[in-house]
C-alpha cells in the first residue's frame, strides 16, 4: 500500500513536472491530440518539441478529509462533485487497480462519450492540467479529430464543435486536424508529407493518405486498444483496466503465447490488425480521386495500441495476405508512437500562425 | 517528354503536372524546417494554375528548369517571410558563401557548446558540494534507543528550567526567524492570504461589532495527510512526504503554520492574512460570539492524523515545537487562554446543525501542558448558543460526545424548562438563529468585497 502511494507520487510529479515546463514554454502555437485513452500536447520550446500526456480517464471516490488531503499531498489531480471527489489523469489507473474496479472514460469511440454524464467536467480539466489559458487571445492550437465512422458523422460535428468551443473558450483560436494527417505531418516530412499514417488509438483506428500533405484518402474504423482490453477481460475473466495494465507491462506479439491471457490478447490483436488492413484496402479501392503517383507510398504507424512488441511485423504480414491497390514502400513505426499525432497538430498550429 | 503537353482546354496535363511536382519535390526535399516545408509544398499546389504557359514550352528540359525556377522563387518568397526557411536552396547561388558561413557558424558553435559544458560542470560540482553540506546525507544519526524509535505515549515535559519574561526575535536569518523561547521558524514557503476581515456578533443585542483585522485566537488542527513511521529507513519519505504536505498547503493557503514531524515549525500563510483553515465553525467568549473562524483565528497544523484521539498523535518533538509556537503567539497578538481551541472542538455542519464536522484534536488535545485552559470540558458554544446536535456518524468516531457537550446539553436543558418551553423548541429557535446570522455574515462579507452598505443586524440570541 505504502510502496503505491509512493508510486502514485512519482506518476503524478512527472506529469507535473512535464507541465510546468510546457507552461514556462509561454506563448506558442499547441497542439493536442484528444485521443480516447490518453490525451497528449505538444509545444515547442528551444531544445525541440516538448510533450505531456494525461491519461483520458476518471474514477470517482467518496469524498473524505483525508482523501482529498492524500490526493492535494501526493499532487494527484481531482475535484470536488458534491459527494464524491472524481480523481482524473495518470493517477486513475493505479486507483482502479488499488479498488480493482474500472475506470470510466469521458470519451468512447474516439469522441466524447454521450452516455456519461461526467464526460465534459472531466475532459475539460484534463484538458486544463495539460494546457494552460491562452496569454493572448487568439493564440493557435491545433487539436485532433478522428475520421468519422460510417453513420457517426453528425456526432463527429458534435465532438469537433465541443472542443472547438472549449479551446475558444481558453482564449486559443482552434483548428481541427484529421488524426491520420497529424501522424503524417509529424513521421513523414521526409517524404514531402507523401504516404499513409495510421493512428491505432483506443477507441479507435484512423488512416489517412495523403500525396504531398492534402489528404485524399481518410478512414476509421471503430476498434482500439479499449476493444481488445474489453474483450480480452471478458474471455479470461479479468477488468478492461487490469488487462490495459498487464498489456502494456511489456505484451509481446513477435513471441508465442504462454498462457490463456496472452493468447487471448495475439487473438484480438489479429482481428484488429486485419480489420485496419481490409479497412484501408477497401478505402484505397473505393477511392475516386487518387492523386497519380508511381512511387510507393510509406506506412507510418503511430498510436498507443501500436507500442507492443511484434505489432510492425503483424501488420506486415496481414498486408502480404491481401491484394493491395497501391504498392506500399515499407511499414514503420512512429519515432514516439504516443505524441506523434500532438507533434503532427503542433505542426499543422505553427503552419496556421 | 519534348512536346508540349497541354490539353485541348488549355489546362496542364497530366504529364506536365508530374513534371512540375517532381521539381517541387526535389526542391521540398532540401528543405530541413517542416512547418517551411508545409508551407512551401502547399502554396506550390496551390500557385500550379498559374504556371499553365509553362506547359507550352516545347523542351522538357526548358520546362524542368522553369518548374524549378518557379518553385525557388515561390521558396525565396516563403522566406522572406519565414526566417526558418532561409537555409533551403533559394539561395543557391550563394551557397559557397553560405557553407563557409555555416562552417563558421558550426565552429563558434562547438566553441560555444565546450565552454558552456564546461561551466555547467563547475556548476554542478560547487551546487552539489553546497548542497550536501546544506542538507546532510539521509542516513540519519542514531540518536535514540535502538529499538525504541516508534512512538508511543509521550511524557508531557513540564516547563522545567528559566523561561523568557517575553517572547522576541532574537535572529532573523534567510528563511528563517528565531525567537526567545527557542522557537525557530522556516518561514520559506510563506506567502501572503487575504486580510483578516471580521465582526463579532453580541449574543445578547444580536449587533456586531466593529470591523477587526488582528488574530484573536488559535485553532489547532491535524493534517490528516501521509503518515510514515517514525523510523530512520523512512527518512527520505518522511522529509519528501513534509515538502509534499507544505506545496499542498501553500497552493490552497490552508494554514498559517504547519507544525512537521521533526518538529519544523512552517510559517506557510501570512500571520496578518487568513487561511482557510477552520470552514464553518463556532467558538464564543464571554457574549461575544464568533462564526466561521478563518478570519478571526490563527490555523495551526499538525502534521499527523488523529485517528481518534486515545494516543496523543503527535510526537516529542512536535509537542515542544508546537508549545513554543502557541506561546509565541499568544504574545504577538494578546491572544486569551480560551481563545485556543482544536479545530474539532468549533467545526459544525451549516446544513444539519450538527456539531463535529470535522473532528481533528476532538480529543486529546494536550491543553494542560500547553499552558491553556481545559477546553473539553467547557460547555460547547454550537450547542449552547446555537441549539446544535449530533448524530450516528458522529458517535461511530467519538464513542460518545466530549464533556462540553453534555454540559451544554444540559445547560439548553435547563434553559428550555426555565422558559417552559420545550428542548426541541428552543433548539430550533437557536439553529434559525445561527442561519441568520450566518446569512448576515455572509451578506456583509459580499457587500464588503462589492463596496456596498452592510445589511442590518437580525436580533438578539435570547435566553
Amino acid at each position: 500500500m505504502e510502496e503505491r502511494k509512493d508510486h502514485l507520487w512519482k506518476v503524478a510529479q512527472e506529469v507535473e513536472e512535464r507541465i510546468d515546463e510546457m507552461e514556462k514554454a509561454g506563448a506558442a502555437p499547441a497542439g493536442i491530440d484528444v485521443g480516447t485513452s490518453k490525451v497528449v500536447a505538444a509545444r515547442r520550446r528551444a531544445k525541440g518539441i516538448e510533450s505531456a500526456s494525461q491519461l483520458n480517464a476518471f474514477i470517482p471516490v467518496p469524498y473524505s478529509r483525508f482523501t482529498e488531503t492524500i490526493l492535494g499531498q501526493n499532487e494527484i489531480s481531482y475535484f470536488r462533485e458534491g459527494s464524491e471527489l472524481v480523481i482524473f489523469g495518470s493517477a486513475t489507473e493505479k486507483f482502479a487497480n488499488m479498488f480493482n474496479a474500472d475506470v470510466r472514460r469521458p470519451m468512447a469511440d474516439g469522441m466524447v462519450n454521450p452516455k456519461e454524464k461526467m464526460a465534459l467536467p472531466v475532459l475539460e480539466a484534463i484538458i486544463q492540467t495539460l494546457l494552460p489559458k491562452a496569454k493572448s487571445q487568439g493564440e493557435i492550437l491545433a487539436f485532433s479529430v478522428p475520421a468519422a465512422p460510417t453513420g457517426k458523422e453528425t456526432e463527429l460535428t458534435y465532438h469537433e464543435a465541443t472542443l472547438r468551443h472549449h479551446f475558444e473558450s481558453m482564449g486559443y483560436k482552434a483548428t481541427a486536424i484529421n488524426e491520420g494527417l497529424a501522424v503524417i505531418f509529424s513521421e513523414l516530412e521526409d517524404n514531402n508529407f507523401t504516404g499513409i499514417g495510421l493512428s491505432c488509438g483506443g477507441g479507435m483506428c484512423n488512416g489517412t493518405l495523403a500525396f504531398l500533405s492534402i489528404p485524399s484518402i481518410m478512414f476509421s474504423i471503430a476498434k482500439g486498444g479499449d476493444y481488445i482490453d474489453q474483450a480480452v477481460g471478458s474471455v479470461v475473466g479479468e477488468s478492461a483496466t487490469r488487462v490495459k495494465v498487464i498489456k502494456e507491462e511489456g505484451l509481446d506479439l513477435s513471441r508465442a503465447p504462454r498462457d490463456k491471457f496472452e493468447k487471448a490478447l495475439h487473438i484480438y490483436y489479429d482481428d484488429l490488425v486485419e480489420s485496419l488492413v481490409e479497412a484501408l484496402r477497401r478505402a484505397i479501392s473505393r477511392a475516386e480521386k487518387m492523386p497519380r503517383s508511381d512511387r510507393p507510398l510509406p506506412i507510418v504507424i503511430a498510436g498507443g495500441s501500436a507500442k507492443p512488441r511484434g505489432f510492425k511485423e503483424l501488420f506486415e504480414r496481414a498486408l502480404k495476405g491481401r491484394s493491395m491497390p497501391i504498392e506500399i514502400a515499407g511499414v514503420r513505426l512512429a519515432g514516439d508512437p504516443l505524441t506523434a499525432t500532438a507533434r503532427g497538430a503542433l505542426i499543422a498550429a505553427m503552419y496556421e500562425k | 517528354m519534348g512536346g508540349s503537353a497541354k490539353d485541348r482546354a488549355g489546362r496542364p496535363s497530366a504529364a506536365a503536372a508530374e513534371e512540375y511536382v517532381a521539381e517541387v519535390e526535389a526542391v521540398g526535399r532540401e528543405i530541413q524546417d517542416p512547418v517551411a516545408k508545409l508551407r512551401f509544398l502547399r502554396s506550390s499546389l496551390r500557385d500550379y494554375p498559374r504556371l499553365a504557359p509553362v506547359d507550352g514550352v516545347p523542351s522538357g528540359r526548358a520546362r524542368r528548369i522553369l518548374y524549378r525556377w518557379a518553385s525557388l522563387e515561390s521558396l525565396r518568397g516563403l522566406s522572406a517571410r519565414e526566417p526558418q526557411a532561409a537555409g533551403g536552396p533559394g539561395a543557391r547561388r550563394k551557397v559557397l558563401v553560405s557553407r563557409a558561413a555555416a562552417a563558421l557558424t558550426l565552429l563558434l558553435a562547438a566553441g560555444r557548446l565546450v565552454m558552456g559544458l564546461a561551466a555547467l560542470v563547475v556548476v554542478f560540482a560547487v551546487g552539489s558540494a553546497a548542497y550536501r553540506h546544506a542538507r546532510p546525507n539521509a542516513d540519519p544519526v542514531m540518536a535514540s534507543v535502538p529499538g525504541s524509535a516508534s512512538v508511543g505515549p509521550v511524557a508531557l515535559p513540564p516547563r522545567a528550567g528559566l523561561a523568557p519574561a517575553s517572547v522576541w526575535l532574537v535572529e532573523m536569518g534567510a528563511g528563517f526567524e528565531l525567537y526567545s523561547n527557542g522557537l525557530r521558524i522556516d518561514n520559506t514557503y510563506e506567502v501572503g492570504g487575504e486580510p483578516r476581515r471580521f465582526r463579532v456578533f453580541d449574543r445578547t443585542s444580536g449587533l456586531r461589532g466593529e470591523m477587526q483585522s488582528r488574530p484573536v485566537g488559535i485553532l489547532f488542527h491535524t493534517s490528516e495527510s501521509d503518515v510514515w513511521p517514525l523510523e530512520a529507513a523512512y527518512n527520505e519519505t518522511l522529509r519528501d512526504s513534509t515538502q509534499r504536505l507544505l506545496r499542498y498547503v501553500r497552493r490552497n493557503h490552508l494554514y498559517n503554520y504547519v507544525v512537521d514531524r521533526f518538529g519544523r515549525v512552517y510559517r506557510v500563510v501570512e500571520e496578518e492574512t487568513k487561511a482557510n483553515h477552520a470552514g464553518h465553525s463556532v467558538w464564543t467568549r464571554g457574549d461575544e460570539v464568533y462564526l466561521s473562524l478563518n478570519s478571526a483565528f490563527l490555523g495551526v497544523s499538525f502534521e499527523t492524523r488523529w485517528e481518534g484521539g486515545h494516543a496523543l498523535p503527535i510526537t516529542q518533538a512536535q509537542f515542544l515545537a508546537g508549545r513554543n509556537l502557541s506561546d509565541y503567539l499568544r504574545a504577538r497578538w494578546a491572544i486569551a487562554a480560551d481563545m485556543c481551541v482544536a479545530h474539532g472542538l468549533t467545526s459544525v455542519n451549516p446544513k444539519k446543525h450538527l456539531i463535529g464536522h470535522h473532528v481533528d484534536w476532538a480529543r486529546g488535545f494536550p491543553f494542560e501542558a500547553f499552558g491553556l485552559p481545559d477546553q473539553y470540558s467547557r460547555p460547547a458554544p454550537a450547542v449552547v448558543v446555537f441549539g446544535f446536535g449530533y448524530d450516528e456518524d458522529f458517535l461511530k468516531v467519538m464513542g460518545e460526545p466530549w464533556p462540553g457537550v453534555r454540559e451544554a446539553e444540559r445547560a439548553l436543558s435547563e434553559e428550555a424548562a426555565r422558559a417552559g418551553r420545550s428542548l426541541e423548541d428552543l433548539r430550533r429557535e437557536r439553529q434559525q438563529l445561527y442561519d441568520r446570522w450566518l446569512g448576515e455574515q455572509s451578506q456583509a462579507e459580499e457587500a464588503t468585497a462589492s463596496g456596498r452598505a452592510e445589511p442590518a443586524p437580525a436580533g438578539p440570541a435570547g435566553g
